[in-house]
């Protein structure tokens, strides 16, 4: 299981910047941003360009937007992210059709993108794809919530989190992927670098 | 007067293919040049559904562009606005300027291919309507610096009244600029004065900084060249009052009178007759090896840009 760290209830843009920037340096999976309707791919171009490895989902309102100009979007984010771009779309099964499509660089009633995305097609889920979690309590409790959702079978999880980026990277990153996670080398990594 | 650079169009042309993820790097790294050289501001120009991937989306890129530098500032020229929603170009707009801290630069235009009104479920007869109701909705809802694309003194009033700066695209005379600014100022000026101080101006120019007549001849081609893809986007474009095909020889005659190409000192000179705040350096050609697109880029900053700094618009 993949952790998503979830940005789109940090204020600040400054911050949002520095914890992607952060999680980007510490190997978290992705994260997610969003914005205002039409904001969205504007909020995750800005996190691409001072990222290099992390994936971005992009939450978008797709009922607000013509389907063509919502895969532009997409796209060109897609080729300034280098192909790191995942779309979450809230909207009218129609025009999801229209994007998804479009975003696998298929026609949709005679359009084809161009430029197309960069990857071979941008992944594109329902809100309710994805599961969230609040590990803004506990570690303990944390680990616990991971423990859960990664026995269920399940590839990401969104996931809030409101202390140091290194302590999700050290603590759960490895629980996420793997039910043998030892977690006292997570805790020995504590007492010989302890994260500030 | 500012110095700017444009167009970044972010294609992969049938004279110059290259990857699209190239390209867009390539659009951050020559923001970071042209801050490093003290270049004004870096402008982006948007087409939709063209086979070269000419960007359909400026503002992701323009955010981008923005997120990888401090002080450069980065506009349109121009997002068509009669293919967009209005509010969340509006929305997208306030993110970009408040993120950069004012840097953002939007220019607006109505666009001119049936196509791209074709895709978006527009009529194309309809966008001088739809540029109006956008307009109408962007005035009281976003915050950054507002220019409009003209090519008409029609257009220029427009602007004018609206209290909008004025965008001046194309390769025209001194003479059809300066009956440009003249309509924007006076309509301004009837209209009440909007905004209190007056519109700025924007003039975009072929432009090329030269020493030799070797590299004079070699710059006018790829200005020349450039036209190529201007005369393939109006392929199948009418109404426009351009004939693109089958005037092409005399167009690129035309594009090639009209740009400056010399020395810095002999552009600076050529320049002492607009009455603008902003010239847009056009050197976003296709043509050109990326080294000769660096070298331009710096000596503008480097070298152009001290000695126009007092010419044009004082306010």
């Amino acid at each position: 299981m993949r952790l998503v760290l979830d940005l789109r209830k940090v204020s600040s843009h400054h911050d949002r910047r520095r914890l992607a920037s952060e999680a980007d340096q510490h190997g978290i999976w992705g994260t997610v941003v969003t914005g205002p309707p039409g904001s969205e791919c504007v909020e995750a171009a800005a996190i691409a360009a001072v990222t290099s490895n992390l994936s971005i989902i992009v939450d978008v309102d797709g009922d607000a937007a013509h389907p063509t100009t919502l895969a532009e979007e997409v796209a060109v984010l897609d080729q300034i992210s280098r192909r790191r771009t995942v779309l979450i779309f809230r909207g009218e099964t129609t025009t999801k059709l229209s994007v998804v499509a479009l975003l696998s660089g298929l026609s949709s009633q005679g359009v084809i993108l161009s430029p197309p995305p960069a990857q071979t097609s941008v992944p594109v889920f329902d809100p309710e794809d994805i599961p969230e979690a609040d590990l803004e309590g506990d570690l303990q409790n944390s680990a616990a919530i991971i423990d859960q959702y990664r026995d269920a079978n399940t590839p990401f999880l969104i996931v809030s989190w409101d202390r140091p980026i290194k302590e999700l990277a050290r603590h759960l990153v490895g629980r996420a992927a793997s039910p043998d996670f030892p977690q006292m080398v997570a805790d020995l990594a504590d007492e010989i670098d302890p994260i500030q | 007067m500012d110095m700017g650079i444009g167009l970044w169009c972010l294609q992969s042309t049938a004279t110059n293919p290259r990857s699209f993820e190239q390209a867009y790097q390539e659009l951050v790294d020559d923001a970071r040049l042209a801050e490093n050289n003290g270049i004004h501001s870096l402008w982006l120009s948007e087409h939709h559904a063209y086979y070269d991937g000419y960007c359909p989306a400026l503002l992701p890129a323009a955010s981008a562009a923005l997120a990888a530098t401090e002080r450069l500032e980065v506009g349109t020229g121009v997002l068509l606005l009669p293919l967009h929603e209005p509010n969340r170009v509006a929305n997208a707009v306030n993110l970009l300027d408040a993120q950069s801290q004012g840097r953002f630069q939007l220019g607006v235009g109505m666009g001119y291919r049936p196509i791209e009104f074709t895709i978006k479920d527009e009529l194309i007869s309809n966008r001088l309507q739809l540029m109006n109701s956008g307009l109408d909705a962007l005035q009281t809802a976003v915050s950054a610096p507002t220019w409009v694309g003209v090519s008409s003194e029609k257009a220029a009033r427009r602007a004018g009244r609206r209290g909008l700066g004025l965008f001046i695209s194309g390769a025209f005379s001194r003479d059809v600029v300066n009956g440009l600014i003249a309509a924007h100022r006076t309509e301004w000026e009837t209209s009440g004065s909007p905004g209190g101080t007056p519109p700025p101006i924007g003039l975009l120019r072929n432009l090329w900084i030269v020493d030799t007549e070797s590299e004079r001849r070699k710059a006018l081609e790829w200005v020349r060249s450039s036209y190529l893809v201007y005369a393939g986007l109006g392929w199948g474009a009418d109404k426009t009052g351009v004939d693109f095909v089958s005037q092409i020889e005399a167009s690129m005659d035309e594009v090639e009178r009209s740009a400056t190409v010399g020395s810095a000192e002999e552009i600076a000179e050529d320049f002492e007759g607009y009455d603008v705040d902003l010239v847009v350096c056009r050197v976003g050609y296709d043509q050109p090896p990326r080294t000769a697109l660096v070298e331009v880029i710096e000596r503008i900053g480097q070298e152009l840009s001290p000695l126009v700094q007092e010419l044009g618009v004082q306010r």
